[in-house]
């Protein structure tokens, strides 16, 4: 199982983020590297993309507010 | 063709989901790679990816040559494309908000619209002006149009208004081969974009392969017999939701989604209604001289007879949108509106 974690070098502050889309489904297959969601920080949007290949598990939906290193899914 | 509006949300195998603002951007990117003469310009639309992130990604592809960065005159960019358009250039050009159509409109009313007219047809004007429409996120009433009206009152032009990313990108690749001019109005509340709001069933699987949607086409995005309810864009969407409500009460709504405005799909409204024999139109753009007078119309003038009830309309009232946020939600249409308006036909 591979956590699925808001990137750290994407933005300097320690803002946080809000998930604006999730791109898969929950259960969805996903492969690494894939665009799966789409975060934005004070009005630039920044992408995150899969660690792993697998089926996603969201544990943060949209709109979720999240966190420098924070989890949002799981891929198994 | 489906448009799965109602099913974003249901995962399934290789799902592609897709906001509008990647549907658009994939559009123009995959023409430009076929067709030397599209280019893209405006505001912001370069390394920033356009404010509405409809043209993320095509600087690193294409370069600063095809993707243009403009400076803050929109009278001076959309007269140019109209130029490069008719010297044989396939121009994509964006006005970052409709509202500020009032400095540029000579360009585009007199001269893109009419030009091929004016010329028997000796010159084409194969514009696609991309401008965003909506309010709802407090931004005042210089930015938050719609102004469909407008644009389809005038002839000339084709537009046309997206509800979901399937469809932004097929009538994208349908606008940028069209030589005629197409006035492409996404709603900002439907770009997946978090600061304007977001409607997450606009964001739907979309191929990768390039597809068109013809125009003139309206889709039926749900089934019903009790009312017909015909909208665009975020009207769409609304009008999804108020069906879910009546469906709730009993009651088994059609939604219709013209996806363009010119040309209309007058058929499908009125075989719809036939079917129900009640209409209600939504629009966010201003009730008075606009959509839902039109559609409304369409039924009057071809067979009265098969309205049960007399047809309703919620729309944008005849004002201009208030910035402070409790008073533009109370303008705003909405689903239970939409329900409330099937309520008021009942008892008329």
């Amino acid at each position: 199982m591979v956590a699925v974690k808001i990137p750290t070098d994407l933005w300097e502050e320690d803002t946080e983020a809000v998930i604006t889309t999730w791109l898969v489904g929950d259960g969805g297959s996903v492969s690494e590297g894939q665009l799966i969601a789409e975060i934005m920080v004070e009005k630039v949007q920044h992408e995150v993309r899969a660690p792993a290949s697998g089926t996603i598990k969201i544990s943060q939906p949209a709109e979720a507010v999240v966190a420098k290193g924070g989890e949002i899914g799981t891929i198994t | 063709m489906s448009t799965a509006t109602a099913t974003a949300v249901k995962p399934q195998q290789n799902e592609r989901r897709v906001t509008i603002a990647r549907a658009m951007a994939e559009a123009v990117a995959q023409e430009m790679r076929i067709d030397p003469r599209v280019f893209v310009m405006g505001e912001d639309i370069g390394q920033l990816g356009g404010v509405y992130g409809n043209t993320r990604g095509l600087i690193e592809e294409f370069g600063p040559e095809r993707i243009r960065d403009t400076p803050i005159s929109e009278t001076a960019f959309m007269g140019a494309a109209v130029g490069a358009a008719s010297d044989g250039m396939r121009p994509v050009v964006e006005l970052m908000f409709v509202d500020f159509f009032g400095v540029c409109f000579d360009a585009i009313y007199n001269l893109m619209a009419k030009n091929i007219y004016f010329s028997g047809g000796n010159v084409k004007v194969p514009v696609v002006l991309m401008t965003s429409t909506g309010g709802g996120y407090s931004d005042g009433g210089q930015h938050s149009q719609c102004l469909y009206g407008t644009f389809a009152h005038l002839p000339g032009m084709k537009v046309v208004c997206p509800s979901n990313a399937y469809d932004a990108k097929g009538l994208m690749v349908s606008a940028i081969r069209d030589d005629s001019p197409v006035i492409y109005m996404y709603h900002k509340g439907l770009q997946g974009m978090g600061w304007l709001g977001t409607e997450p069933a606009a964001t739907v699987h979309v191929p990768e392969e390039t597809y068109m949607i013809p125009f003139g086409k309206a889709a039926i995005v749900r089934e019903g017999t009790d009312v017909t309810i015909v909208g665009v864009g975020m009207g769409v969407h609304n009008g999804l939701k108020a069906a879910d409500k009546l469906a709730a009460q009993g009651v088994s709504a059609e939604v219709v989604d013209l996806r363009t405005l010119v040309p209309l799909d007058r058929d499908t409204v009125f075989n719809s209604v036939k079917k129900t024999g009640r209409l209600i139109v939504v629009d966010e753009d201003y009730q008075s001289y606009g959509l839902t007078g039109e559609i409304i119309a369409t039924i009057a003038e071809r067979d009265v007879r098969v309205l049960k009830a007399s047809p309703q309309r919620v729309a944008y009232p005849d004002i201009p949108i208030p910035f402070s946020r409790p008073m533009e939600q109370f303008a705003l249409p909405n689903p239970d509106k939409i329900v409330d308006a099937f309520h008021a036909m009942k008892r008329a």
